[in-house]
C-alpha cells in the first residue's frame, strides 16, 4: 500500500488513495482514488465544480486535504506522502503547476518571469549575490542560459526582454509553461491550459505538450474544458463529478462510460424523451 | 555573455562616478562656489536615501507596506549615540548594535506580517513606531528625554577623527556602497523571489519561494538600511530629538520613493533629492511663497499625484526616456542583457 506500485514495467509517478476534503458541510473531493505512469499525459475531467481544481491544489498542498495520501515519487528516486508539507517545498521534489488564471509578475520582463522557475536551483547564499562574487555569476549566468533555451523552445524567445505585462493570453501561458520547465520537474500539473486559446493556439499547444514530454521526460497532469485536446493528447483520463470517482481509462474507455456520459449529459431517461 | 559582463563593469562604474561626484561638494564649498550649508542638506538627503532603499526593497520589490521607517531610525540613532557616548565604545561597535537591535524589531514585524496585509500592516508597523517614539521621550537615562541626546562625528577604527566634510564624504561611500548591495540582490535571485511574492503569492510559493523566509528578508533589510540612516544621522547631526521622528518622516521616506521610482536604486536618490534637499535649496529662496510653512509637504503631495497620474515608473523614468531618445530606441534593445532595471547615472542632476 505504501510504495508505489510497478505495473507491467511502467511505473507510477503519482498515485492518489481516498482523497478526501471538506469546505465546511461540503465534500469537495470525496475518497478519490487515481494514478499517474511514469511519462504518461494524464487527464482529469468532470463538469463545471466538480473538483478538478481542488485536486490539484490538494496535490499541490494549496490545501490541506481533510484524508488520504498523495504518494508522489520524487527527483531523488523516493517515494513521499506528500500531505502536510509545506507549498514552496513540493517544487522541489520535481512537482510544478501552472494556474488557471495565468500568475505572472506583469512589472517584469519574459525572462525574469521564467528565472523565477528557477528559483530553487541556487545554491548561492545572499551574502554570495549581494557582492555578485563567482558562485553567485556562474549560477546566474547558467540559468540565464537555460531560460532562454527554454523560451527558445517554447518558441518565445525573441519576447524575452519584453514585460510580460503587454503580452496576449497566448503568450503568457508560454511563459508560464516555460516557467515550469526551467526547474526540470518529474510531473506538470497543467490547470486549464487551453482556457482562452483559440483553435490554431490550441493545437499549438497539444504539440508543444507532447513535445515537454518527450525532451523534458516530464509527465503532465492535465485538467481541460477542451474535450476535443483531453481526447486527442491523453494517454488515460480520469472523469470526477461532485468530487466522486466516475472513471478512468484510455480516451475511448471513458467516451463510452455509461457513467461518465450521465454526468455530462444528464441521466439516460431525459436524454432520451 | 561576453556583453553582460562589460555590462556589470559599467554599472559598478556608473556608481563608482556617482560616488566620486557626490564627493566634490566639499570641495566645491571650500571653493565657495556653493554654500556650507549644502553639505548638510546634500548629507541629509544621502541619509534619507539610504532609509528609502531599505523602504524600497519592502514597498516597491515585496509588495509591503511599513510606516515603521521613523522609528527605527530613531531607534538606531539613539543606540548609537548611547553606545558611543555614554558607553564609550568605537563608532563601529555602536553602528553594529544599532543595525542588530532594530533587526530584531523587523523579524518580529516579518513574522506577523505572515498574518496581515496592506493596511493592517500599516497600523502595526505605525504603532511600533510610535510606541518607539514614546519610549524616546520617556526613557530618560538613555535618550536624554525632551532635551535630545549629543553625540560626536565617527572616529574610524579608533584612529581616524572626521570632521563635517570627512563624515560626509563616508556618508557617500557608505550610500554608494549599499546602492551597488541592493542592485546585485535585487537583480539577482532575491529580488525576483521578491517580485514573485509581490505579484502572485500562490505562483511564488508554487515556485518554491517560501513566504516566511523572504517576508523576514524584506522586513529585515529594511530595517537595518533604516537603523543604519538613524545611525549615521546622529552622527553627522550630532543630535537627536525624540520629536524627530514621528509620522511625516516615514510618509515622506515613502513619497520619495514613490517620486522617485518604485524599485529603482537611482530613483531612490533623485525621490530623495526632490522630496528632501530641493524644498530647502531651492524653493525656501523663492520670495514671498518660499516663507508658507509646511511647503514641502505640499510640494511632495502634489508630486505624488502627478507622478502616480502620468508617470507610474517616477521621476527616474522620464531620465531613460531621455536616454533612449537620445541613443535611440534601436540600439537599446539590443544592448539588453541584463533585467529591466537600466539604471543611468543621475550625476547631473545634483550638480
Amino acid at each position: 500500500m505504501s510504495e508505489l506500485n510497478n505495473v507491467s514495467g511502467k511505473e507510477e509517478i503519482l498515485r492518489i488513495e481516498n482523497l478526501s476534503i471538506n469546505f465546511g458541510g461540503l465534500k469537495a473531493v470525496d475518497d478519490l482514488s487515481f494514478s499517474i505512469m511514469e511519462n504518461e499525459i494524464f487527464g482529469l475531467i468532470g463538469p463545471n465544480g466538480a473538483g478538478k481544481t481542488t485536486v490539484f491544489n490538494c496535490i499541490t498542498q494549496f490545501y490541506r486535504p481533510t484524508a488520504g495520501r498523495v504518494l508522489f515519487k520524487t527527483a531523488q528516486g523516493e517515494t513521499e506522502n506528500l500531505v502536510g508539507q509545506p507549498v514552496h517545498s513540493i517544487i522541489r521534489k520535481g512537482l510544478v503547476r501552472t494556474f488557471q488564471n495565468v500568475e505572472l509578475i506583469n512589472e517584469l520582463s519574459i525572462m525574469d518571469n521564467v528565472l523565477v522557475g528557477a528559483h530553487m536551483d541556487f545554491k548561492a547564499s545572499g551574502f554570495e549575490q549581494a557582492l555578485r562574487l563567482p558562485r553567485a555569476r556562474r549560477e546566474e549566468k547558467q540559468i540565464r542560459e537555460k531560460a532562454y533555451e527554454v523560451l527558445q523552445f517554447m518558441g518565445i524567445a525573441g519576447l524575452a526582454y519584453e514585460l510580460v505585462g503587454g503580452q496576449p493570453y497566448g503568450v503568457r501561458k508560454k511563459v508560464e509553461m516555460a516557467r515550469t520547465l526551467m526547474c526540470s520537474p518529474k510531473l506538470i500539473i497543467l490547470d486549464e491550459p487551453a482556457a482562452g486559446l483559440n483553435d490554431v493556439e490550441t493545437q499549438q499547444l497539444s504539440e508543444s505538450i507532447y513535445q515537454v514530454r518527450d525532451k523534458y521526460g516530464c509527465t503532465i497532469l492535465l485538467v481541460e474544458h477542451d474535450m476535443r485536446l483531453v481526447m486527442s493528447v491523453c494517454d488515460r483520463i480520469c472523469a470526477i463529478s461532485f468530487g466522486k470517482f466516475l472513471a478512468c481509462g484510455t480516451p475511448a474507455e471513458i467516451q463510452k462510460d455509461p457513467a461518465v456520459q450521465e454526468a455530462y449529459l444528464g441521466e439516460k431517461e431525459d436524454s432520451e424523451s | 555573455m561576453e556583453r553582460k559582463k562589460s555590462f556589470s563593469m559599467n554599472y559598478y562604474l556608473r556608481y563608482l562616478i556617482f560616488g566620486c561626484v557626490m564627493a566634490l561638494l566639499p570641495l566645491l564649498t571650500n571653493a565657495g562656489i556653493l554654500k556650507t550649508s549644502w553639505i548638510g542638506i546634500i548629507g541629509g538627503t544621502i541619509i534619507y536615501t539610504i532609509a528609502g532603499l531599505g523602504l524600497n526593497l519592502l514597498l516597491g520589490w515585496s509588495g509591503l507596506i511599513s510606516l515603521g521607517t521613523a522609528g527605527f531610525m530613531g531607534l538606531g540613532a539613539y543606540i548609537s549615540a548611547y553606545v558611543t557616548g555614554d558607553l564609550g565604545l568605537p563608532f563601529e561597535v555602536g553602528i553594529l548594535l544599532a543595525v542588530l537591535i532594530p533587526l530584531v524589531f523587523g523579524i518580529l514585524i516579518g513574522l506577523a506580517s505572515l498574518r496581515m496585509e496592506g493596511l493592517y500592516l500599516g497600523i502595526v508597523t505605525l504603532c511600533v513606531s510610535e510606541v518607539l517614539r514614546k519610549t524616546f521621550d520617556e526613557l530618560e537615562p538613555v535618550t536624554g528625554g525632551f532635551s535630545g541626546k549629543q553625540a560626536n562625528f565617527p572616529t574610524l577604527l579608533g584612529i581616524f577623527k572626521l570632521n563635517q566634510q570627512s563624515t560626509y564624504i563616508f556618508l557617500v561611500v557608505i550610500m554608494v556602497l549599499l546602492m551597488m548591495l541592493t542592485y546585485n540582490l535585487a537583480n539577482g535571485q532575491l529580488g525576483r523571489a521578491l517580485n514573485a511574492m509581490r505579484g502572485s503569492q500562490v505562483a511564488a510559493q508554487a515556485m518554491g519561494v517560501s513566504l516566511l523566509k523572504y517576508r523576514l528578508i524584506a522586513f529585515s533589510l529594511a530595517t537595518a538600511f533604516a537603523s543604519l540612516s538613524g545611525a549615521l544621522y546622529v552622527h553627522f547631526i550630532r543630535f537627536v530629538y525624540p520629536s524627530t521622528w514621528t509620522l511625516p518622516v516615514s510618509l515622506v521616506i515613502m513619497a520619495l520613493i514613490v517620486i522617485g521610482g518604485l524599485r529603482s536604486v537611482f530613483g531612490t536618490f533623485i525621490g530623495a533629492l526632490i522630496v528632501y534637499a530641493m524644498p530647502d535649496l531651492v524653493l525656501k529662496n523663492i520670495p514671498v511663497i518660499g516663507d508658507i510653512n509646511g511647503l514641502s509637504y505640499v510640494l511632495s503631495g502634489v508630486l505624488i499625484i502627478i507622478v502616480v497620474l502620468f508617470y507610474p515608473g517616477g521621476v527616474i523614468n522620464l531620465f531613460y526616456k531621455l536616454h533612449s531618445v537620445i541613443t535611440g530606441g534601436g540600439k537599446k534593445k539590443a544592448a539588453l542583457p541584463q533585467t529591466g532595471e537600466e539604471q543611468e547615472s543621475m550625476e547631473e542632476t545634483h550638480e
